[in-house]
This record gives structure tokens, C-alpha cells and sequence, in this order.
């Protein structure tokens, strides 16, 4: 008896230990990165409408070659800008076009952050339930959540 | 075979067990890892370096490239890079140039170096760390075989120390000896010199009837001798006794001679003699046979040369070379049939005067070839000095021979080789009789201990 419920202890321990925490980490990356793309396409719509609101046709700028080298260059016509859709593809829009795009990938991008974040609290309930799984194969009375114990 | 306590055996696996071993030797890879993850990075600024500076390079060929400008992250404008000679780069800081392409060349390749050192230190700690993994390795695998390590303590130091301890001890009853020694060379040399002394006020007078005296005398009964020699070399029992005979016969003899040359002296001379005994004494002591021998060989010929250098001539000394070159083969035909192992035994029987000092010389040549050599010649440039200042000589050259008496040391007993055979040379070209009767002395002391 003693045993099996050091194994069962084992099994959960590894179960929070090896798939769950993982998964969480994961999952928090991923909703890292949509983040990223959030702030990266609010940024865009945020230059698009201020170059709409200067009416800027010519755009003079620096280019990072990298290794913060930096190269002047001259944009001639402003009024079209090639917007990334996903997967490499680039799309030539307008500025109202662009910022149509734009706020419909935000919608979408939203969306995405929601799930995420359903799904990392979905994981941390699963490891609490494991934890508790295990509290109560050890016999151990049961402790109050302390604030800011995430797992 | 060795006691417990000597030494302690500990299997590996107590020391490093096997899974703390294998512990290491994980975190360690990890650790390199680690290090290699930051080396590949370093790689890539280093390949991103190299790529920027071609770029750099190249971009001024032209007066404008079509280009992308990215606005953004996720949306570029069509346009075309202008000034291209013309480069803002990052001094660190929030800090900005304006440079042209070469300078700019320049600074990349200087970034690139520093670059290259960090990822050759970087290298070097991965090499370490390759080093240590292996070692853990081994170690795991060493322990996981069952290898044990005996460990000993160096015993040897604490005896070593006894032994300094003991030479200590040694050396200090050693330097009493020399000492000792060296105050009874001392006195000998005084004595000397005051019998040098002597001689020297009679010298002029007596140098020439003493050789005489010592010619005829002597002569006659080393002839004897060599008559007696001859007769019972054959034999070997009877050898000995000839040789207790002569000996006898001939210390007397020396001891007349001293008498002769000064008998005021006699006293003194014969103390000498004495202290010689007693120094034989001690040589004997020492038990080694040879050194015995030459010492106590020696030692008489040195009494011998107190008296001697009076009878010197330069004549004599001129002829040294040649006389010993022709006596050498003379007493090897003589001594050849039978008797000469028992001559060798015996250190030497008197078969023949001029043979019998050439004989004792060839014995010292086999064993000290070198030193001899060398100091013979010394010694004769010593009797051809001894020739001009002739009263002098016995002084320095009873010397060593007291000192190699006292301190028997190896390289003294070479010192005294060197005096006898000058000594022998004197003795063969034209003291033979003279000096003879010394040597017996020595035969005959030793015999009688």
C-alpha cells in the first residue's frame, strides 16, 4: 500500500514535473510572441496614421545594415507600403488598405492572446490539481493558496 | 610484507562514488553546453561581422541602391539607399558617428578582433572544461571498476634525516680527526724543520760523506738483500721470512743512516720514527689492505727523503726519466716467471732495489694511472727545486706524507703516491741503495702488525 502510493506520489510529481510545467512554459512563449506581433502591428497602425496625419509622400530615413550600422535612405513614394500577411508574404497596400489589415490581424492577434492565455491556466489548474493529488496521498492537511504562488 | 600502518587502500568508488562521479561529469557537460551555446553565437556576430564589412565595402560601388526600407517590423516601403558613403555607426553609449566606408571597414575589423578573442578564450575554457569532463570520466569509470588507490606515506624522509644526523656525527669525529691530524702534521713539520734546520748548518760538510757513507753502506747491504731475494723468491713460505729478515735488517739500517746523518738529531729523528709507527697503527685501522700497503710503502720513504735530498743532483735528476723508463721492463722480465703474483700478494719482494721501487710504482700506476701521471711530473719539477734548495725539501716533503698518515683519505693517499714516486725516481737513478733501505721499513712494520 505504501508503495503503490509512493509510486502514484512518483507518477504525479514526474506527470507535473515533465509534461505540464513544459507545456506551461511553452505556452507563455508562444503567447510571448503574439504579444510581440500585437505591439509590432500597433506600432505600424501608430506610424501609418501619423503619416496620414503629416501627409508625408517622401520619406527620408535610416537603414540598420546591422551591427547598429546605419545607412541613409530615401523612400520616393510613400503612399504604398508592402505589409507582411504571415508565412513571407508581403502584401502592396495603401494606407487605408494597411490599416484595415492592420486592425483585423489585431483582432485576430487578440483572439490568439485569449487562447493563450486560457491555455496556460488551464495548464496551472491542472498542476495545482496534481499537487493536490498528491497532498492528499501524503495526508497532509490542506494549505491555503498563498497569494502569488503561481506554481 | 608491510606493516598496516605504512600505507592505506581506498577503493575508488569510497572516494568518488560512482554516481557522484557521473553527477560531475553531467554537470560539467552542461556547463560546456552552456559555453558552446555562447561560443556558436559568438560565431554568428563574428559571420554577421565579416558579412557587414563586404557589405560596407561593396555599398559605395554604386551611387544608389534599390532597396526595401523596412518601416517597422512587419512592412517596408520601396525605396533606395542614397549617400552610400556615408555611414552613422554605434561608438557604444547611445553615441554616433558619421563615417565613410573605410573608416567604417576599419572599425568593424577592429570590433571582429575582439570578437575572435572572446571566442578563442571561449574555446580554451571549453577546452578545460572537455579536459575535466574526461577526467570525471575516467573517474566514474574507474570507480565503477573497482579500482583502488594505495597510498603510502614517504618513510623515507624521517631516516634520511637520522642519516644526516648520524653524518653529522660523523663528519664531526672526522674533522676532530683532521684536526688532530692536521696539529700532528704540524708538530711533525716543525720537528723537521728544526732537523732541516740542522742539517742545513752541516749540510755542506756532511753531504758529501753522508752519501758516501750511505752509498757504501747501504749498497752493500741491499746487495745482500737482493741476494737473499733472489735466492728464496721462488718460494713462498720462505719469502716472508726474508723479508721479516731484510726488513729488519734494513730498518736498522735506516735508523744507522739517521744516526749518521746527524746524530745530534737521533733523538728526534727517531720520535719521527715513532710517531710513524704510530700512524701505521692507525692506518692499519683503516684495513684497507692497499692503502695499508701504499701507506706504510710510503711513509718510509718519506722518513727516507728527510735524509735524502742532500745526496741530490741535478745530474741525477736529469736522468730520472730514462732510468725508470729502462727499469720498468727490467723488473717485468725479472719478476715474470712465478713469482710475480706472489710479489703482487705481497705487495712486493725485494728481488732487486731498482725493481723493487719500480715495481711498487707500476702497482700505483694500474690503480691511479691519472693522478700520478700527472703529479709525477710535478714531483720531479718539486726535485728539481728540491736540487737548488735541497735543505728545504724534507720539510715539505714529509708533510703530506704525515698528513696521508693521519687522514685516509683518498685523495691524501694520492698526494703521497706523488711523493714517493718521486721519491722512487731519486731512489732508482741514483739513491737506489740509499733509499732501499727505507722501503724494508715499511715491509717490516707491516710484518710485524
Amino acid at each position: 500500500m505504501e508503495s503503490y502510493r509512493q509510486d502514484k506520489i512518483q507518477k504525479f510529481e514526474e506527470f507535473v514535473d515533465r509534461r505540464l510545467k513544459p507545456d506551461l512554459v511553452r505556452a507563455i512563449a508562444e503567447r510571448d510572441k503574439v504579444f510581440e506581433q500585437q505591439k509590432t502591428f500597433s506600432d505600424l497602425r501608430k506610424n501609418i496614421e501619423n503619416l496620414e496625419k503629416n501627409s508625408v509622400t517622401r520619406l527620408r530615413t535610416l537603414i540598420n545594415l546591422g551591427s547598429e550600422v546605419y545607412m541613409q535612405a530615401d523612400v520616393p513614394d510613400t503612399q504604398r507600403i508592402f505589409v507582411d500577411v504571415g508565412l513571407g508574404f508581403h502584401v502592396e497596400f495603401t494606407w487605408s488598405e494597411a490599416l484595415n489589415y492592420i486592425s483585423q490581424r489585431e483582432e485576430k492577434i487578440a483572439r490568439q492572446i485569449e487562447e493563450y492565455t486560457n491555455q496556460i491556466a488551464s495548464i496551472k489548474a491542472q498542476i495545482k490539481l496534481v499537487c493536490e493529488g498528491i497532498r492528499e496521498l501524503l495526508q497532509l492537511p490542506a494549505e491555503k493558496p498563498l497569494p502569488g504562488h503561481v506554481f | 610484507m608491510e606493516e598496516p600502518t605504512k600505507g592505506t587502500v581506498t577503493p575508488f568508488a569510497s572516494m568518488f562514488p560512482f554516481d557522484e562521479a557521473q553527477k560531475a561529469v553531467k554537470r560539467v557537460e552542461d556547463a560546456i553546453a552552456e559555453k558552446q551555446k555562447e561560443l556558436d553565437h559568438l560565431k554568428q556576430f563574428i559571420a554577421d561581422n565579416t558579412n557587414l564589412i563586404n557589405l560596407v565595402s561593396c555599398l559605395p560601388d554604386e551611387l544608389h541602391h534599390d532597396v526595401m526600407v523596412p518601416f517597422g517590423k512587419a512592412a517596408f516601403f520601396p525605396g533606395r539607399l542614397i549617400h552610400t558613403n556615408e555611414f552613422r555607426v554605434l561608438l557604444g553609449e547611445g553615441y554616433y558617428a558619421d563615417r565613410t566606408a573605410k573608416q567604417t571597414i576599419e572599425i568593424l575589423k577592429r570590433r571582429g578582433k575582439a570578437l575572435d578573442s572572446q571566442a578563442e578564450s571561449l574555446k580554451a575554457n571549453i577546452k578545460d572544461l572537455r579536459a575535466e569532463a574526461s577526467f570525471f570520466g575516467s573517474t566514474a569509470a574507474e570507480a565503477a571498476e573497482g579500482l583502488v588507490e594505495i597510498r603510502e606515506d614517504y618513510v623515507e624522509k624521517s631516516s634520511s634525516a637520522d642519516q644526516s644526523k648520524s653524518e653529522k656525527g660523523d663528519n664531526k669525529v672526522t674533522i676532530e680527526d683532521d684536526e688532530y691530524a692536521h696539529i700532528m702534521s704540524r708538530l711533525d713539520e716543525l720537528e723537521k724543520e728544526e732537523l732541516a734546520a740542522e742539517g742545513e748548518n752541516d749540510s755542506d760538510e756532511d753531504e758529501h760523506t753522508y752519501t758516501a757513507d750511505s752509498d757504501n753502506e747501504s749498497g752493500e747491504d741491499e746487495c745482500i738483500d737482493i741476494v737473499e731475494g733472489d735466492n728464496e723468491s721462488g718460494e713462498d713460505a720462505q719469502i716472508n721470512a726474508a723479508k721479516r729478515d731484510s726488513d729488519g735488517h734494513e730498518y736498522n739500517q735506516t735508523e744507522a743512516n739517521f744516526n749518521n746523518f746527524a746524530s745530534q738529531t737521533s733523538l728526534k729523528t727517531r720520535k719521527t720514527q715513532k710517531q710513524t709507527e704510530v700512524k701505521n697503527l692507525s692506518v692499519e685501522a683503516l684495513s684497507n689492505k692497499f692503502h695499508n700497503q701504499l701507506d706504510t710503502t710510503d711513509q718510509p720513504n718519506c722518513t727516507g727523503l728527510t735524509v735524502q735530498p742532500v745526496p741530490k743532483d741535478d745530474m741525477s735528476n736529469r736522468k730520472h726519466p730514462t732510468r725508470i723508463e729502462k727499469s720498468i721492463p727490467d723488473e717485468k722480465d725479472l719478476l715474470l716467471p712465478g713469482v710475480k703474483k706472489k710479489v703482487e700478494a705481497a705487495s712486493s719482494s725485494r728481488n732487486e732495489a731498482p725493481n723493487w721501487t719500480t715495481k711498487s710504482r707500476f702497482d700505483r700506476f694500474k690503480c691511479f694511472t691519472g693522478p700520478i701521471e700527472e703529479c709525477s711530473s710535478i714531483t720531479e719539477e718539486n726535485s728539481q727545486n728540491q736540487t737548488v734548495t735541497s735543505s728545504q725539501t724534507p720539510v715539505r716533503a714529509s708533510s703530506p706524507a704525515f698528513d696521508s698518515s693521519k687522514a685516509f683519505t683518498g685523495s691524501i693517499v694520492e698526494r703521497v703516491d706523488n711523493v714517493p714516486t718521486s721519491q722512487e725516481r731519486s731512489a732508482t737513478s741514483s739513491q737506489s741503495p740509499n733509499s732501499q733501505p727505507s722501503k724494508p721499513v715499511s715491509r717490516f712494520k707491516m710484518q710485524r702488525r
